[in-house]
């Protein structure tokens, strides 16, 4: 049982399966020599050699599409992009390509891989850094978006995501990358992908959320327990397929829902959750669904980027609005 | 079996490291106004880097990515350029944006997180710094085309490193240029670095200036620490494009000094000996050489410019400094021509929230 | 007094340790002059000075841990302008060896600055999988939960109709009105043994809603004296014959009301749906052109429905577009009673069981058969008055010896 950051629990993921399965290569730029340039494969070349761990030349439309060739030819690729703000070239290849092989052989040829990358903001970085888009991901039939909020899970469903046989965006959300500690052991155990994960049971009102919002949330709920309002806080965890039996379940118990997402509003996630829960669980509901997100702009440049997000007044407020209908 | 197809690709160099000219030396070797001039804003562009790094350190400035070692290549291909001439940097040519009249100020706006270092009072037509690696390519590209397309002898320039000429979009602009015939001069900076990754990773071709040969486009490589080779070249490549003679790649050979942002650190990757060595070559040396060898430099005019460059860059720190935040409405104000309607509740709703800035989260 | 406190060295770690100091206190300094070393994690950073001045106090010695933010040197006459970067500069021109350069501490990122907190995360997490909704709770849209909190009423007690389970308006509305009376525990069926409403049944149940909902019922009720009857049979066929002269002295309850263009459209046929009851329930075939049979006629006519009607042999179009309706209800018990008419039709008489009456005549008393009548109309569109016309004509016809 060691203690560890969340991207230290990245770096035991990869070990590991590196260790246990011998079809598994990261690939990326900086991921090598130095180990990546968030640290997260610090060391996995020097273990594992250049042949498992490699530095590509510059180009992520190549990176995706090289992993996708390399899973349907019988390796898992566990491609990392730089920086989601670098992701788009490889949408072509995600969208047309990864999430199709399968459906499109019926079966004969499949595309099992991660494609891993930073994302968020909230680390006061240049333009381009601090993208949230993972909405585009979960709207493309084929690929699972998974993102983890804490070390033990980051490390659960990364082994999860690399063992699937599906191919699977892993979005780590950056500013959280080194803020807490867990207690994670290097068992190899795997945990679900396609559940959410309670993070703390209520009875007044709903909270889903997932990244690096969990902790904004749980500051609000925390502030509101104060005032005797108690919260259920659901990390959506899979992005897609969403799980939504537990969101549905928690919302027939509280009758009340917000949700909180970094990203923009528009057609965002939460916008998916709003709508499933609104079709299924309309008559558990007392009040509107809320949604607290970024707002409908490019994200500001870093001295303006927390007025931007979600923060622990905007959430406590949604809420006490939410239990006033 | 016949060789139906050849390449040849051509090194020059004018100034050695110790700043002995070739036999070859062209003119604009003679002509001494120029060369000082350069010279000065390299010279200027060093002082403001390091003033630069030392605000990133002094937590004034968000990360910087310090253009230590590149300012022949910087301030060479800008002083080729006409003022009515385009440039598409990456992220990194200061020396080019100095030159052609971006402040100081603006930089540092830039990386101090406010979107209004982009808004350059001076060349008003050049594109802002450009993060996703090589995409400027192809804008560079594209204004050629409008160049061309509306008959004006205007010329565009887009710089990218070496990790760049691995993306897609670096060919695809080089292959759209050379089948239009476009007015662009693709500079290619090779600094043998991609942050970790050295030039051997990154491809198989003894050059980079050969990659044009894909294109269809002539290529050339230069010594990118000797000015006088970088402006030369650079200025018959544009020559060529405003005579309607199509696209050119010149590849600029030089070395990232400094890390590849303020928050990398290379001494994981690189080799001390290596560094030394090419601190060796460093371009200011070379010229400055030059300059005191033909009589046209010294040391009275060495101090003075020091002290002048220390002045310029100090008062721009000052701006910089003293500029308050943006209003919070300013996120929503240029999203698009019109504000729409749907996004004035949103920015009711932020200025309501007020300031939540302090910084990052932690 | 200008305080310069430990900067964020874009390193992202919460504190450094001072490992050794370039300047003493009284010391004047320029801008990016070395200020102090400080070690961090791994290896040692350099801070420059930020400002030109005068040390006045510093405010850690070497070894002291100091917290990003915290105070580390005072300047007097602090001024950041004039600064020799030229020194800097100077520096940076000479070739470098990497022995003098300090090594640098990881940042693990290339840019800007990951938090790093250093604290544990304590947290428990439930995956979800495998859960279902338990049911159990009210369900209602909240249109109608906010109706229910306006007008007080606990969604608990009233229930629901909805497919899915859930309180509906109309069951708010209901519950209303029936709330406003006394409350009386509803009987509650015992579970497991209801059937299916099939067949005529089932249409009774549903005619008789649409009755409820749309009609404004009255009844009058009388007698007919058939004691002067030459033959006492054809009860059923005098009484459709009955109805036929009710009809002619009244024809306005023969026919039809339309309530949403608020039309009347009287008849001259008469149509007379004959009401009969069968092990299956009440079915209503039609005699029709009753005006213009006799009484041999409308009895053949009743026979030969009757007949086939047990049967259930009764064609479709035999049981509809009737102008009235009888019934005779009376055949084991019931004197009066209030039927309901089958809208849009207007009026229905019945006839009830066969008395021996005692009854006034001139001079004394005596003992006569009597037919007891309800006649129900809408009175949306039938006046009392007609009604009575109709009664009276009825009771005439059924009052002749034949």
């Amino acid at each position: 049982m060691a203690e560890v950051t969340l991207i230290d629990a990245v770096t035991m993921a990869l070990a590991w399966e590196l260790e246990h399965d011998s079809r598994v290569v990261v690939l990326g730029e900086d991921v090598g020599v130095n180990g990546g340039v968030f640290r997260a494969t610090a060391g996995l070349q020097t273990r594992f050699g250049a042949e498992r761990v490699l530095d590509t030349p510059l180009a992520e439309g190549m990176i995706a599409g090289v992993a996708i060739g390399m899973a349907a030819q019988g390796m898992i690729p566990v491609p990392e992009i730089q920086f989601m703000g670098f992701i788009y070239p490889t949408v072509d290849q995600i969208i047309n390509h990864a999430g199709r092989l399968r459906n499109r052989t019926r079966g004969r040829l499949s595309c099992p891989m991660v494609l891993r990358a930073p994302y968020g903001g909230g680390i006061h970085a240049p333009e381009h850094h601090s993208e949230s888009t993972e909405a585009l991901f979960a709207h493309m039939p084929g690929v699972r978006v998974v993102i983890p909020s804490s070390p033990a899970r980051a490390y659960g469903l990364l082994l999860a995501a690399i063992r699937d046989p599906d191919p699977v965006i892993f979005l780590e959300p950056k500013r959280i990358y080194r803020l807490n500690k867990q207690n994670v052991e290097d068992n190899g155990k795997a945990l679900p992908l396609d559940v959410c994960y309670t993070l703390r049971q209520g009875t007044d009102i709903t909270i889903v959320t997932w990244g690096a919002m969990t902790f904004e949330t749980l500051k609000a709920v925390d502030q509101l327990a104060k005032s005797n309002i108690s919260c259920e806080v659901i990390d959506l965890a899979t992005i897609s397929p969403i799980d939504y039996e537990t969101i549905l379940e928690s919302v027939e118990k509280t009758g009340r829902l917000v949700i909180v997402h970094e990203a923009a509003r528009t057609c965002g996630v939460g916008a998916e959750v709003a709508a499933i829960v609104a079709e299924k669980g309309l008559y558990d509901l007392k009040a509107p669904i809320r949604r607290v997100t970024g707002y409908d702009v490019v994200m500001p440049l870093f001295r303006r980027e927390m007025d931007y997000m979600p923060s622990v007044s905007k959430i406590v407020d949604a809420v006490r609005e939410t239990l006033d209908d | 079996m016949e060789t139906i197809a050849d390449f040849e690709i051509q090194y020059s160099q004018f100034l050695d490291p110790a700043g002995k000219p070739s036999a070859d030396i062209p003119d604009l070797a003679r002509d001494a106004d120029k060369l000082v001039d350069m010279y000065r804003h390299m010279v200027e562009t060093r002082v403001f880097d390091t003033k630069a790094i030392n605000l990133q350190r002094t937590g004034k400035l968000g990360t910087y990515a310090s253009c230590l070692g590149h300012e022949a290549t910087h301030v060479g291909l800008a002083a080729a350029m006409q003022e009515d001439d385009v440039l598409a940097p990456s992220y990194r040519e200061y020396g080019a944006m100095l030159y052609r009249g971006v402040s100081m100020a603006e930089i540092l706006m830039y990386w101090g997180g406010d979107e209004r270092g982009s808004d350059f009072a001076g060349p008003r037509n050049d594109f802002p710094f450009c993060v996703p690696i090589a995409t400027q390519c192809l804008h560079s590209a594209g204004a050629a085309m409008a160049f061309q397309m509306r008959g004006e002898a205007r010329c565009a320039v887009s710089v990218n490193g070496d990790g760049g000429t691995s993306e897609g979009a670096f060919y695809e602009a080089m292959n759209i240029a050379g089948a239009r015939k476009l007015p662009v001069v693709f500079m290619v900076v090779n600094n043998k670095w991609a942050i970790s990754v050295p030039i051997e990773l990154q491809t198989a071709t003894k050059t980079l200036a050969q990659k044009a040969v894909a294109a269809g486009i002539p290529g050339i490589q230069v010594d990118g620490n000797d000015v006088i080779a970088v402006r030369h070249w650079v200025e018959r490549a544009l020559a060529r494009a405003r005579n309607g003679d199509g696209a050119t790649l010149v590849e600029a050979v030089t070395y990232r000094l400094s890390d590849h942002t303020t928050a990398d650190d290379a001494s994981r990757y690189r080799k001390k000996g290596e560094v030394e060595t090419a601190w060796k070559l460093e371009p200011l040396i070379r010229i400055r050489q030059y300059l005191t060898d033909i009589g046209v430099w010294d040391e009275k005019k060495e101090q003075a410019l020091l002290a002048e460059a220390a002045t310029k860059v100090d008062n721009a720190v000052q701006s910089y400094l003293n500029t308050p935040k943006q209003p919070i409405e300013a996120m929503f104000d240029y999203m698009y021509k019109e504000l729409p309607e749907f996004l004035e509740e949103q920015r009711d709703h932020a200025i309501q929230y007020g300031d939540n800035d302090g910084g990052h989260h932690g | 007094m200008t305080t310069f406190n430990l900067p964020d060295l874009g390193e992202g770690l919460p504190e450094a340790e001072i490992v050794s100091w370039h300047v003493s206190e009284g010391d004047t300094v320029k801008t990016d002059d070395p200020l102090l070393s400080v070690e961090t994690a791994k290896a040692v950073v350099e801070v420059p000075s930020p400002y030109s001045g005068v040390i006045a106090r510093l405010h850690a010695q070497p070894g002291d841990i100091v917290a990003t933010g915290a105070p580390l040197v005072d300047f007097r006459d602090a001024d950041d302008k004039a600064a020799p970067a030229a020194k800097a500069e100077q520096k940076k021109q000479e070739a470098k060896t990497a022995d003098t350069e300090p090594a640098r501490n990881d940042a693990a990122t290339v840019v800007g600055n990951v938090p790093t907190g250093g604290g544990m995360l304590e947290e428990t997490a439930i995956a979800g999988g495998g859960r279902r909704r338990k049911g159990g709770r009210v369900k209602a849209t909240p249109s109608v939960r906010t109706e229910a909190r306006r007008l007080g009423i606990d969604l608990a007690d009233v229930p629901p109709s909805g497919k899915n389970g859930q309180v509906t308006s109309a069951d708010l509305a209901n519950f209303r009105s029936t709330a406003a009376k006394a409350r009386t525990p509803r009987p509650s069926p015992i579970p497991g043994r209801s059937e299916s409403l099939r067949g005529p049944r089932r249409a009774m149940a549903k005619s008789m809603t649409q009755h409820r909902d749309e009609v404004a019922l009255c009844t009058i009720f009388d007698d007919a004296d058939i004691h002067e009857w030459i033959l006492k049979r054809d009860f059923t066929a005098r009484i459709l014959r009955a109805t036929a002269a009710g009809c002619t002295a009244a024809p306005a309850l023969n026919g039809f009301f339309n309530a949403q263009s608020m039309s009347h459209q009287p008849e001259s046929r008469v149509d007379i749906a004959m009401a009969v009851d069968t092990e299956d329930g009440l079915i209503v075939p039609v005699v029709r052109n009753v005006e213009e049979m006799n009484l041999d006629q409308i009895r053949n006519e009743i026979a030969r429905i009757k007949k086939a009607t047990i049967e259930r042999s009764v064609a479709p179009q035999d049981m509809i577009n009737f102008t009235i309706t009888v019934s005779n209800f009376g055949t084991l018990a019931g004197r009066y009673a209030t039927p309901l008419m089958v809208p849009p039709t207007v009026a229905i008489l019945g006839a009830g069981k066969l008395q021996h009456d005692v009854v006034a005549v001139m001079g004394g008393i005596e003992v006569h058969r009597r037919i007891p009548l309800s006649l129900s109309f809408d009175h949306r569109c039938i006046t009392g008055g007609e009604a009575c016309r109709f009664l009276a004509a009825a009771i005439a016809d059924l009052e002749k010896p034949q």
